[in-house]
Parts: C-alpha cells; structure tokens; sequence
C-alpha cells in the first residue's frame, strides 16, 4: 500500500475527536523519549511530569470511548483542554519556565481556537494563560523580571493567535458549507436532469409512435383528399387520397408550386363571389382564394360543395371541409381542406329522385282515375245517385283521398331521406298559419266533439320559411291531437314569442304518450302504443314530416306528454336568421 | 251560333285521357283529337286550327314540355293555348315549365269539374248552357 493510498484513508477532512488527539499524543510520546534519554531534559518533578502523562492519557481515553459525535460536538473541547492542562504539568515537572516542552502547547490550543463559536477564543486563551502562569505560581521565589513580562506577554500573543485561528477557521467552515450546499445542489441539478433525460426519451418514444400512428392514418386516407395550404394557399400538404383524387404525386405538388385554387373551376369560384358579394357576408377580399376560405377567416368551418379538375381535365364532384390551419401558438398558419368524392353520392340521389317522379306519376295516376270517375258518378245530373249510393261513394273517395295522402306523405319523406326537398323561403306571418290550420280543421274538431281553440296574440310574429311547408306542419299536430284526444277533450293551439325564438305549442288532453316511447316519436312508421291500442288511424309519418319541416326551418320539435292526461307539441323556431335558411342546414334546397 | 273553340288532349293513360275528354266536352270545346303520344298531339297541333292542347308532361316520345316547346317555336302554333298536367308539381315547377312554355297547369289528381272550368276559362267560354 502506497503512503498516498494510506493518507487517502484517513478522514482528515472530517476528523474525530481521536484523530485531533493524535498529534498531542505524539508530541508527549516524544517529550517522554527526550526525557527519558540520559542527556535529555531532566525531570525536575517527577509527580508533576507523571500528572502530565496521566493527564494526557486520561484524555486521549475520553477521546476514544466517548461518542462524541452523538453527543453535543462542542463539548470534545474538554479534550484538548485536559491535554493543555497535561502540558502545563509536564512543563512543571520538567523544568517550569525553562522547559522546551511549552511548545507542545501549540496543538491543543490549535485544536480549541479552530473549533466553532467565538467562546473557545477565551476558553483556548484563558487555558493558554493559566499553563503559561503556573510556573510563576509554583516556582514563586525562582521567578525573574523576564520570566514574568513573558508569562504575562505571550497569553496576550496567543489570544490574538487565537482569534486568527478561529476567524480562519470559522471562514474556511462557511466556505466548507457553501462548497457542501454548491455539492448538494449540484447533485440535485444532476439527479434533475438525469430524469428530464429519462422523461425525454419516453416522450420521444410517446412521440415516434404517435407519428407512426399519424403515419398509418395519414396513408389509410385514400378516399378522401387531405390538401394543406399556407394563408396564401399555396399547397404544403398533399395526401395519398389528394394523389389518388387528383393524379399528382405529393412531389409533383410541392415542386410545382401547385396553388389549391389551380384545382378548381374557375366559374364556381367567380359563382362563389358573386353570392358571397350579393349576401354582404364578410368578404375580406375578392380574389378566388377568398372564395374558398372567407368563412374560415370569418371563424366558421366551412363545408361545401365543389368540383376539381384534375390536370388531365378530367372533373371530381366533392363535398369540400374547409377548416383552419393553427401551429403550437394557436396562431393560425394556413387551411386544411378535406375533400370527398361526391360523384357516386350524387348519382345515388339522382337515381332516387327518378325513382320519386317515378312513383309520384305511377301512383297519382290511377288515384287520378279513381277520384275522376268516382266525382263523375256524383255529378251525374241525369241518372243520379240514391243517397245510399252517394254514401258508399263518399266512403270511396275519403279511402282515395285518404291514399293519395298517404302517398303525398311517403314521397315527402322520401324526398326528406334523399336531403332534397324545396323551400320557398319568405318572410312568414306565423299568426295567419296558425288561424288558417286552425279553421281548416273545426268541422273534424266539431265532428270529434272536441273543443278546438287558438290562442294567438295580437301583435304579429313572424319568420323567415315556406308558408306552405309550416302550415303543414301545424295541420299534422292538429290533426294528430285531434285523432288522439277523446270526445270532450280540448286542443289549444298557442302562438308566442319567447325570447329570439317562436313557439307554436299544440296542447290536447288525449290519450298521451308512454315517456319511454317519446324519443322514437319522430321516427319514419313509429306509432305509440296508446295509439296502436286505441286504433287510432294512421301511419306514423306525420311527425316524421313535421320534424323534418321544422328542422329545415333551423328549429325544433319540443314533446311532452303524459300518459292518460295529454300531449303538448311545441314547434320552436327561431325568429331571426342570420344566415339564409340553406347555410344553416345542410342539404336543403331554396326555391328560386 | 259561333264556331266551337278547338281542342287537342294528350294523355298515355287512357282512362286518364278519357276523364280529359268528359271534361273538356263539359266545356263546350271541339275535342278534335284525343291522342296517347306527345309525337300524335304535335302533329294534330301543326294541322292547324287548334285553340287549346292539354298536355300531360310524362309521355312517351316527346313529351309534354318538349311538345310544348315545338308548338312555342313554331310561328303557326304560337297562339295556341297550352295547358300541361302533370303527377308531379316538382315536374311542373322546375326548368321554368310553366313559366316559360305553357299558358296553365293542372296536378294530378284533378277534379273534371275543375279542368272543365279551367278550359272555359282559359278559352274564354261562358258557363255551359
């Protein structure tokens, strides 16, 4: 083992009171060789030199044995106290102020003047002072003039040296501290950053698979194109379904500068313009981008329809969402447009609306023939009918009558499906509908012997809709709550404002509805079971028409009703529209 | 006695186009041919002569509105009247079918007494003795 490796070992930078001892130790050691050889100093008192050795022994002992650590540390000074205290002994048996051994003095004082607090410059000061005096005390006669000026002089020098030491020590102590906290919180830094590197490559994993997950998806889109554009919109994003849709490869996109507008028609853009001019939306400007986007500036998406052209001129009929491009700042960057191939939708609600007119003429026309011929027979003038005739005819037209609704209903609703059925949107008088469906349907209220009444206010509430359409709507509530309101029964009709909104509320005290039937109410063929139990006529197409009206009107269908004591439907709808009634929902066409 | 107003009325549906007959007889009016086929009412139209053609607008061949159109373009047809009929009220309200290319229309089902009213009208017919 090297010197180097065995100092290593020695825990000098945190010594035990032991290790502090050790010098002293070795200093009497030495002391009681030189006094022991025949030249060396002499041994003036032995019991005092025997005292010192003692006493020195006596706290190296308490230096081993006792805890200090764990005891109050301040309290070690006891330790080189006593050793002091052997010096002072050993100096007396070995020549008082002359003995050479005072310099053994150093290390004990050394030890105390280092410790922490102020108090062991005193204590070291004070001990120093009475080793240094004692032998004027007991060698009172033999003292000199010198002896006493240094006995007197050099307690003064080791105060001072005490105080330096202590100073020195008390500063390298907090520097020791600070050196241990910068160690402390280097450590911390360290143990901080080896986790933010562990957290680092997790995300980094999290975030490879998400990209791998972004990735499959990105390539599983192959029927829709996915086309990004900076705020100019020239294109930056180009997915497998735009290649497929298109015939461009990503690369050829990017590298061509291709702007979104290039894949459009031109006239639909200038159309697009032009209506967006004429409705004073919020047009930002007018070059063809802006018909492409201004909604989405404006803050909306926007969905619509429109045709690509391909570079080989080829054209794609597609649904176009346009939404807005935002980066990590939630600044917006640019617009993404997704885009679907609408050809074969388009061509399935062409086929369906042939099938409609198909079936409108095919089932009108013997339903013509049979409501022609029958009022014919009724007016016969010169062969007239008996008047129990005329009563199985009448039962013959109201069948007929009874068919020809039902199939004006079943083409309704079909056209409801296919998302295509007109509006003549105009501004409405609400107060009108209400009293006309009201009057038209008295004499059935009459025959049912149910009371009708409307409860229309004064003041005129209007909308924007087709006349036509709402009166439907309010005639099948008022029909439906008169089919299933009992003789004695009552059925208000009630028009009011409330708020932006305008509510016509058909109240009956009917027969009801079970509450877990209501949410199917509005469902094509549904019918309650109190109706199907009370046979009720009908084929539960009604409500299915008036929802669908109402919702094309941008309002709702409010239900509540309660089984045995009545039903109120409430048509909502609402009385300002900003936008015209087609925006707002989808798939409805406005009359010209 | 002034001479009676002039007829042509086209339907596929025979029971339909008889219906047309009793009702446009009803009125008053020479019936001078009831025809199934849109290609038979033009050439009854183009005889000459003719003051009013009721069309049906679903007919094989030519239908109503194309008859309609080649009675419109030719100079010799112009002013007679067109009356169109149809199942459907969609037929009969898109492309401009009865803004542009007849005087009236009727939806199926109709009431003879209607239609019968509806041609005096148009022809400017008294009520029936």
């Amino acid at each position: 083992m090297t010197l180097d490796r065995w100092l290593s070992r020695l825990p000098l930078d945190s010594p035990s009171a032991f290790m502090k001892q050790v010098p002293t130790i070795v200093g009497f050691a030495i002391a009681a060789l030189i006094a022991a050889l025949p030249n060396g100093v002499p041994i003036t008192n032995a019991p005092l030199f025997l005292a010192g050795i003692a006493l020195v022994v006596v706290a190296t002992v308490f230096s081993l044995i006792i805890p200090w650590r764990h005891l109050h540390p301040e309290w070690a000074v006891v330790i080189p106290v006593l050793s002091l205290l052997a010096v002072g002994l050993l100096r007396l048996g070995t020549g008082s102020s002359a003995s050479p051994f005072v310099v053994l003095t150093l290390l004990p004082f050394v030890w105390i003047a280092s410790e922490a607090g102020r108090i062991n410059i005193l204590i070291a000061s004070l001990t120093t002072f009475v080793v240094l005096l004692a032998p004027l005390v007991v060698d009172g006669a033999t003292r000199s003039a010198g002896d006493v000026v240094r006995a007197f002089f050099s307690p003064v020098i080791y105060l001072i040296v005490a105080i330096v030491i202590n100073e020195i020590a008390h500063r390298m102590r907090v520097q020791l501290a600070a050196a241990r906290e910068a160690g402390d919180r280097q450590e911390t830094l360290l143990a901080q950053a080896v986790q933010a590197q562990d957290e680092l490559v997790l995300n980094e994993a999290r975030l490879k698979t998400a990209n791998r997950l972004i990735q499959s998806i990105w390539n599983a889109v192959t029927e829709q194109s996915v086309i990004g554009t900076d705020l100019d919109g020239l294109i930056d994003v180009w997915n497998p379904g735009a290649e497929k849709m298109l015939g461009l490869t990503e690369k050829q996109v990017l590298d061509g500068k291709y702007h979104i507008i290039d894949f459009h028609l031109s006239s639909e853009l200038a159309e697009r313009l032009q209506d967006m001019d004429a409705r004073f939306t919020t047009v930002s400007s007018t070059d063809d981008f802006s018909a492409l986007v201004d909604t989405v500036r404006a803050g909306s998406a926007d969905v619509r329809d429109w045709t690509y052209v391909r570079p080989d001129g080829k054209r794609v009929v597609v649904q176009v969402a346009a939404t807005p491009r935002i980066d990590e700042n939630g600044h917006r960057v640019g617009f993404i447009f997704v885009a679907t191939d609408m050809t074969e939708a388009r061509e399935f609600a062409r086929l369906k609306d042939e099938f409609v007119g198909l079936i409108s003429h095919e089932l009108r026309t013997p339903l013509s023939s049979i409501l022609g011929y029958l009022e014919l027979l009724r007016d016969d003038d010169e062969d007239p009918l008996s008047e129990e005739q005329l009563q199985y005819l009448a039962v013959a037209e109201r069948n007929a009558h009874r068919l020809l609704r039902l199939v004006g209903d079943l083409l309704f609703t079909a056209q409801v499906e296919s998302g295509r059925f007109p509006l003549d949107i105009k501004d409405v008088e609400l107060n009108t509908v209400v009293a006309a469906s009201v009057e038209s349907a008295r004499p059935v209220a009459a025959n049912a012997g149910v009371t009708l009444v409307a409860e229309v206010p004064d003041h005129t509430v209007d909308v924007r809709g087709d006349t036509l359409r709402l009166g439907q709507a309010v005639d099948n509530l008022v029909s439906n709550a008169l089919k299933f309101t009992p003789s004695g029964g009552t059925v208000t009709v009630a028009l009011r404002h409330e708020g932006d909104e305008a509510v016509i509320a058909v109240r009956d005290t009917g027969i009801g509805i079970p509450a877990v039937e209501l949410s199917q109410l509005s469902q094509r063929f549904f019918r309650a079971s109190t109706a199907t139990r009370n046979a009720v006529p009908g084929v539960g197409l009604g409500l299915t028409i008036t929802k669908a009206i109402v919702t094309a009107h941008g309002g709702r269908l409010d239900i509540a009703s309660e089984e045995g004591v009545g039903t109120s439907i409430s048509i909502v709808l609402p009385v300002e529209t900003p936008r015209p009634v087609t925006e707002a929902i989808p798939h409805v066409e406005v009359a010209p | 006695m002034s001479e009676r107003k002039r007829v042509v009325i086209a339907d596929d549906d025979d029971d339909i186009r008889g219906l047309m007959t009793i009702a446009a007889n009803r009125a008053g009016v020479e019936i001078v041919a009831a025809v199934d086929n849109g290609s038979a009412a033009l050439a009854a139209v183009q005889a000459g002569g003719i003051d009013l053609a009721v069309l049906d607008i679903s007919m094989p061949g030519l239908n109503g509105v194309e008859v309609a159109e080649a009675i419109r373009a030719d100079d010799g047809t112009r002013s007679t009247l067109i009356l169109m009929v149809s199942a459907s009220v969609q037929l009969l309200t898109d492309h401009g079918v009865v803004a542009d290319r007849s005087d009236s229309f009727i939806v199926k089902p109709f009431s003879p007494r209607v239609l019968s009213t509806r041609i005096r009208e148009m022809l400017e017919l008294g009520e029936p003795a």
